[in-house]
């Protein structure tokens, strides 16, 4: 059993080059912020690490943080620009019995963060949900695509805060 | 006078006329629109793809095969286990004989191999190990460095 | 096809009583396509399960819409699902009959606003003719719905329709 504490004091002594950052002043359980570039590395030493063993991720999940500047469009509708998009990552491992919680966040204009589903293979429709509900693109992903919506849903992510439901879909009108 | 056989005939011919004035009559009264989207094979809602002729495997075959054979055995069999009491060891003999003919070559068709059904051998997950050797490895280099 | 199917200009004795039967007819052996959708399936299965008892009506559950009469839209009715309702509804033979069971497939229910992936009504993609509300209504609003269906089939004529 080891604390967020302690496993990102073990992250901070083989990870000396990527930026990290413990959160603990949450009212949730405190998570470690890390680059959406070093996700797969980090992720492989927890999966393998014999002190960690998290082998398995039960939820992965993005987030639009909507901390951007609101701006209008040419059609009167706000539209968020800049600010950032997040994933948590919830590991545990179920032989050491402990949990984890990973944030990284990507910007909002492009985002961008490195699959993870090579070291779990949950991880595979996480992400491809994540994709369809925030655009946030997993790099090295194997088969990236919309997972709830329809393929040919061209009106953007529904979950991202600045969404605008389109007026018709293949004929049928969809707001209210 | 109508023969046994004679009454089996009449009672054919009122089912099928009965079929064919049912079918006859549902066909002259009932509404009939066809259309392209009706008329397209039924896929739960889905786009049908392909053609549903399509070819079964051939190993069905040798199942429907043995299927048919014991399926006929049942229905000769019944007849013969109600009244062989009455033929006595004769029939008995006679039953027993169909039989082992029947079990010899079931076991004709086992020795043969073809019951046999290749199954696709199941493969557990491999859990990747290469990316885990790679990173350690890296990590030597740097203490080397 | 279809010799009396709105074929006749009046209705005179004969047509009136043949109509009769055919309503009857019609009426008593609404066959429904086995489909369910979200959790308003769960009363509808209810209802066809032995305490409420829908065969009583002769409503049965068929595996094809070939062979079926009234589809029950049971639940919600996702923008994706509604091609497929649509499909489903078309490969149906006349004379078929809709009931939309349940808010969401009434007007979206609590989706309405919100929902970026639900069909408001599934009335905007088939026509419905027997609306049953409630979330999900109990089995005997599927009833009750259904009586009002049979009550509406009995209306029916062969007559054509005058514009």
């Amino acid at each position: 059993m080891k604390t967020t504490e302690e496993i990102f004091q073990i992250l901070k002594e083989n990870f000396p080059n990527s930026e990290l950052t413990l959160k603990t002043d949450v009212p949730t359980e405190p998570f470690i912020i890390i680059a959406p570039f070093d996700v797969d590395k980090i992720s492989l030493f927890l999966r393998d690490n014999p002190d960690l063993l998290f082998d398995s991720l039960m939820c992965l999940s993005g987030v639009d943080d909507f901390n951007g500047q609101k701006v209008k469009d040419e059609n009167g509708n706000e539209v968020m620009q800049g600010g950032t998009l997040s994933v948590y990552y919830h590991l545990e491992s179920t032989s050491i019995r402990h949990k984890l919680v990973l944030k990284t966040s990507t910007s909002r204009d492009n985002p961008e963060v490195v699959s993870v589903s090579e070291i779990w293979n949950s991880a595979n429709w996480h992400e491809r949900e994540a994709f369809d509900m925030f655009g946030i693109k997993f790099i090295n992903h194997p088969d990236l695509r919309r997972i709830l919506m329809p393929y040919d849903w061209e009106f953007g992510y529904p979950l991202r805060k600045d969404y605008q439901n389109p007026e018709f879909y293949q004929g049928m009108k969809v707001p209210y | 006078m109508i023969t046994e056989f004679g009454k089996v005939f009449i009672f054919l011919l009122i089912a099928i006329l009965f079929v064919i004035v049912a079918i006859a009559v549902s066909r002259l009264i009932r509404p009939a629109r066809p259309t392209y989207e009706k008329l397209t094979t039924y896929e739960c809602g889905e786009n049908p793809e392909g053609s549903p002729w399509i070819k079964f495997n051939i190993r069905f075959y040798v199942v429907a095969l043995i299927f048919l054979i014991f399926d006929v055995e049942v229905v000769l069999l019944i007849p013969w286990a109600l009244v062989y009491k009455q033929f006595g060891w004769a029939g008995f003999i006679v039953g027993g004989f169909f039989l082992l003919l029947l079990a010899l070559g079931m076991a004709y068709e086992w020795r043969k191999g073809d019951l046999e059904w290749d199954r696709p051998k199941p493969q557990p997950p491999v859990i990747k190990k290469t990316k885990s050797t790679q990173t350690v490895i890296n990590k030597e280099e740097v203490v080397e460095v | 096809m279809g010799l009396l199917d709105k074929e006749f200009s009046d209705g005179n004795i004969i047509i009136t009583t043949t109509e009769d039967l055919f309503n009857w007819a019609r009426l008593s052996s609404l066959w429904q396509v086995g489909f369910g959708l979200a959790c308003c399936a769960i009363e509808m299965m209810a209802t066809s399960a032995s305490h409420y008892d829908f065969d009583r009506f002769g409503v049965i559950p068929r595996p094809s819409p070939r062979q079926s009469d009234v589809i029950i839209i049971s639940g919600t009715v996702t923008l994706k699902m509604a091609l497929r309702v649509k499909r489903l509804y078309e490969q149906m033979p006349d004379p078929k009959y809709v009931i939309s069971m349940g808010s969401c497939s009434n007007c979206g229910g609590p989706y309405w606003e919100h929902g970026y992936h639900v069909l408001k009504g599934v009335d905007r993609v088939i026509p419905v003719d027997v609306y049953v509300p409630g979330c999900p209504p109990r089995p005997e609003a599927l009833l009750e719905g259904l009586l009002k269906l049979q009550e509406k089939i009995r209306q029916e004529s062969l007559v054509k329709k005058s514009a």
